[in-house]
């Protein structure tokens, strides 16, 4: 097995970029922080769903698609500011 | 604007997210798969824009920001241009795929962290599909923002 780091880390970068937006203070949805939780598990579903995209000889799931949302998740949580 | 209901409300947010990801995923694939630059820009726009006509304009979680939107689009065209420089002196053409050893002062580990198994070598196309996929990102997300805008000022306006 070859990890490739390239889609780890540049994922990581572009979820950073677009996570760094989310503001969860402004809807009347009433989302919060555990509301992450759960879309944390429906991605890693997602991810596991396609495969090991977009380098074939990976890990079992889409490591671009796990590590994009654990930068947004990281970005919103380091650098989201409320309205 | 803001005519969802909370149904719609609840599962916007977690399918723009979703969506937003395979976004990133076509992004960082498009060397060796379908897709690329564009189409994955185009794909975390739907997201925005999925956010954007649900909450509406001004209270959407996903909103981007005027700064954001003119730092953003302006990396990605610089980094385009600058990668394209490159290929300028080290190839003699513009956008010549000079490789990632550029010059062959890049380190060998550098070198293969967007390399992928195959004999070929994508070179600088990677990078590339990173900077127009940040391009078009934020480029059809502000067209969104600013049709959303424009309604929102008409129905304030009446």
């Amino acid at each position: 097995m070859m990890l490739s780091l390239g889609p780890i880390i540049f994922g990581i970068i572009l979820g950073l970029i677009i996570g760094s937006q989310i503001k969860l203070n402004v809807s009347d949805a009433k989302f919060t922080l555990g509301s992450f939780v759960v879309i944390l598990i429906a991605g890693i579903i997602v991810a596991w769903q396609l495969g090991p995209f977009p380098f074939y000889t990976d890990l079992p799931i889409s490591t671009a698609f796990l590590s994009a949302l654990i930068g947004i998740f990281v970005g919103k949580l380091l650098f989201a500011r409320s309205k | 604007m803001n005519q969802g209901s909370m149904i719609l409300k609840i599962i916007s947010l977690p399918i723009s997210i979703i969506l937003i990801c395979l976004g990133v995923m076509t992004i960082l694939g498009g060397h060796i798969t379908p897709g690329g630059g564009f189409q994955g820009g185009a794909m975390i726009a739907s997201g925005i824009a999925l956010s954007v006509l649900v909450y509406g304009i001004g209270n959407s979680p996903l909103e981007l920001s005027h700064t954001y939107i003119e730092v953003f689009e302006s990396i990605g065209a610089l980094g385009f241009i600058i990668l394209g420089l490159i290929g300028l002196f080290v190839g003699g053409f513009y956008l010549y795929n000079g490789g990632t050893d550029l010059l062959n002062v890049v380190p060998s580990s550098i070198q293969n962290v967007l390399h992928y198994p195959d004999v070929t070598n994508a070179g600088i196309i990677p990078y590339l599909n990173i900077f127009v996929g940040l391009k078009v990102f934020v480029g059809l997300s502000s067209i969104v923002i600013a049709f959303a805008g424009f309604k929102k000022f008409v129905e304030e306006g009446e």
